[in-house]
């Protein structure tokens, strides 16, 4: 297990490091990130890299294949357009958590801010607590598991992301709405729940049958007169 | 039948509702949305362009350069500012972002190996990379745009620079459209959307909102692409004095500035006609903005919006821009609105010269579609062909201006090499006005 210690040294300099050093293969613990932004962007290799801390935006953004452990909270744009691995924050997230992931796995222990998972085209979001306003904008597709509850606008103008809710949903975006959860998505809830979560925070949920399923109402994927009553409010 | 031996009597029309208020009206009141329509303005209404100024070449106060045959260097640099590789290309026109999707196939390539042959670059836009159209681009620049379609962060390390897209002058402040006869399969795939859906793209980035956040994501791609390459920052012209300082000021080392002019593969008509600023009132904004920063010369500057042919190029370039985008014109050289296929023309309800139908999907000359059978009319080496050929001629005339001008680099071209035609061009780009020694309005 490599040591790295953050202070008074560049984030340039960090993040070579990191790199450097997942490439040799090694386990990596940042030390000190004194949430620090642009921690661990563009991680293109396997391997593990801890930050005892917390960090500032876009940490592990531009990902593709890394396993990140934030030992304390993240800033806006946590994971942003990962390709894949996984990202786990032991505390809260900031605004536009999982903003564009296109795959990987994204986990945040406590809550989340704004606009979670917005733009989301493919991947996992799960999120133990509860998640801000206009979480799941425009999601493309992938997958969003929110373990407490919604602030408003949740879902809005989706095209093919699934979300899970296990609190109350303030309010459901433009086109967003509530499906049947089939026995492939309660399975799909339980292995997801178990093998990213740790009991102590499952403990908090209901069980996977009390989890309201959000998808697209799909009138908002074409232009259509008749539904000019949604339009109104979402152009 | 009696004849009338009155005189006919004149028709007369409204000005305010005229034939084609009359027909937005009505073909709203049958569709129940606003009009969406590709290609760029079509406002009629004159407003002050880089027709509003002439060159004032050498007699006696100045020597020329011989016209056809001294040096006179093209080359043009990007991105001294940051970047450890800033772009080096030969002449200073280049190929705009222009996505896959809105552009097809052939479109992309054709432009791609045109600009690459000629030394300029290429971008690629909202869907995200095209293999092809990294083969074939010698120099290629990665918009990272609001949507993020088919954002890859191994895409962004194998390019020559990125582009961080705030807005587009044909539509400032607002998203992109690609309606549903272009969300082929292939296009659905690469964007991750349903096939056949109106994608609506957003206005604003997932994951930043003011230019504080703009700061720390400029910091973020440089990091991604180990502080290489430098970073453009494209604004729609809108308040483009106090934009394109926020822009210099996050630590863009190159700023782009889209006028109202500036083209599009879809959008609102209303957009189109009445947002942003014009091209020539952008880059005198965009050159004061850096001056008083005391940035003018270290981050460079590129325009776009409605640049035609060299001479519009030579004028951006003597009012501050350190290079042009072409977009419309490089679609009018791979074959926009020639009159070929001219049936097809009219299944559309147009013409050839005045089609504005990109968003249909079918385009007759192959150049915004998805549709297999209308790409085959746009042969990719031909194609690349007549776009190098503009790139070449559009050089040509900047450099005959620049020499008529004493200048032994096209870069040289200055504000006291024109003459404004018009006081309001005398005013925004304080030259003097013709016929008067005096700039107006100061
Ligand atoms: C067919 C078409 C597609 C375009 N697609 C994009 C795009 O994907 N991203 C972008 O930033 N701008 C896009 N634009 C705008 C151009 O990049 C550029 O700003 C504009 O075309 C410049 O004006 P001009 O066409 O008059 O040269 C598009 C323009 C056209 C004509
Ligand atoms: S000819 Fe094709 S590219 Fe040109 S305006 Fe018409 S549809 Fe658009």
């Amino acid at each position: 297990m490599a040591e790295l210690i953050c202070e008074e040294r560049t984030i340039r300099e960090i993040n070579a490091d990191i790199r450097r050093l997942l490439k040799e293969g090694e386990a990596i613990t940042v030390r000190s990130p004194g949430a620090r932004h642009n921690l661990g962007v563009a991680l293109l290799a396997s391997g593990e890299v801890v930050f005892d801390g917390s960090v500032g935006y876009y940490c592990a953004g531009l990902m593709d294949g890394a396993t990140v452990r934030i030992k304390g909270s993240a800033g806006w744009g946590l994971a942003e357009s990962m390709l894949s691995g996984e990202v786990i924050v032991e505390g809260n997230a900031g605004n536009s958590a999982g903003a564009a992931i296109r795959g990987g796995a994204l986990v945040v222990q406590g809550d989340s801010g704004a606009r979670t998972g917005v733009s989301m085209k493919n991947g996992l979001i799960i999120v133990s607590g509860s998640c801000g306003y206009m979480s799941g904008f425009m999601g493309q597709g992938g997958k969003m598991i929110i373990g407490g509850d919604t602030a408003e606008a949740f879902g809005d103008s989706m095209y093919e992301t699934i979300c899970f809710v296990g609190g109350e949903i303030a309010d459901l975006g433009n086109d967003a709405i509530l499906a049947e959860s089939s026995d492939e998505d309660k399975q799909f809830l339980d292995t997801s729940l178990a093998r990213y979560l740790p009991a102590s925070l499952r403990a908090n949920l209901p069980d996977a049958a009390g989890f309201k399923k959000v998808v697209s109402g799909r009138k908002l994927w074409n232009f259509k007169k008749s539904e000019w009553k949604t339009w109104e409010q979402a152009l | 039948m009696s004849e009338s031996s009155s005189p006919p009597r004149a028709l007369q029309q409204s000005g305010i509702f005229s034939s084609r208020v009359i027909e937005d009206i009505q073909t709203k009141a049958e569709s129940g949305i606003y009009q969406i329509r590709g290609y760029g303005t079509l406002r009629e209404r004159r407003w002050a362009t880089f027709d509003d100024l002439t060159f004032l070449p050498c007699s006696l106060t100045r020597i020329p350069l011989e016209g056809y045959r001294e040096k006179c260097s093209t080359k043009t640099v990007l991105g001294t500012r940051f970047a450890e590789k800033p772009i080096e290309l030969d002449i200073p026109i280049m190929i705009t972002g222009m996505s896959w999707g809105a552009l097809s196939y052939n479109a992309k390539v054709a432009l791609a190996k045109g600009a690459s042959e000629i030394g300029s670059s290429n971008t690629t836009g909202d869907g995200g990379m095209l293999a092809a159209e990294r083969e074939h681009s010698k120099t290629l620049i990665y918009e990272v745009l609001p949507s993020r379609y088919g954002i890859n962060v191994h895409h962004m390390q194998m390019s020559d620079g990125i582009e961080l897209t705030i807005g587009q002058g044909a539509k400032p402040g607002t998203g992109g459209l690609l309606l549903e006869t272009k969300v082929s399969d292939a296009i659905s795939k690469q964007r991750e959307l349903p096939v056949g859906v109106d994608q609506r793209s957003p206005a604003r980035h997932p994951d930043m909102l003011g230019p504080d956040d703009m700061v720390i994501k400029i910091e973020e791609l440089r990091e991604a692409t180990n502080w290489q390459v430098p970073i453009f920052v494209k604004l729609g012209a809108s308040r483009v004095y106090d934009d394109v300082k926020l822009a210099a000021k996050a630590g863009a080392d190159v700023v782009v500035v889209d006028g109202m002019e500036g083209g599009t593969g879809a959008s609102p008509a209303i957009f189109q006609d009445h947002t942003g600023i014009p091209t020539l009132a952008a880059v005198c904004e965009a050159r004061a903005a850096l001056e008083d920063m005391g940035l003018y010369g270290k981050v460079q500057l590129i325009i776009a919006g409605g640049i035609r042919d060299g001479v519009d190029a030579a004028k951006a370039m003597a009012l501050g821009a350190d290079a042009i985008y072409i977009g419309t014109a490089a679609l009018i050289a791979l074959n926009c609105n020639r009159p070929l296929y001219v049936d097809d023309y009219h299944k559309l309800g147009t013409e050839p010269h005045f089609c504005h139908h990109c968003h249909t999907g079918q385009c007759p000359v192959g150049v915004t579609t998805q549709d297999p059978e209308l790409m085959k009319r746009l042969p990719i080496d031909e194609a690349a062909e007549r776009v190098t050929n503009l790139l070449r001629a559009m050089t040509l005339e900047i450099q005959m201006l620049a020499r008529s001008c004493g200048k032994s680099d096209v870069h040289h071209l200055e504000p006291e090499d024109m003459a404004a035609l018009t006081p309001e061009a005398s005013v925004i780009c304080k030259v003097p006005l013709a016929g008067t020694r005096r700039v107006w309005g100061s």
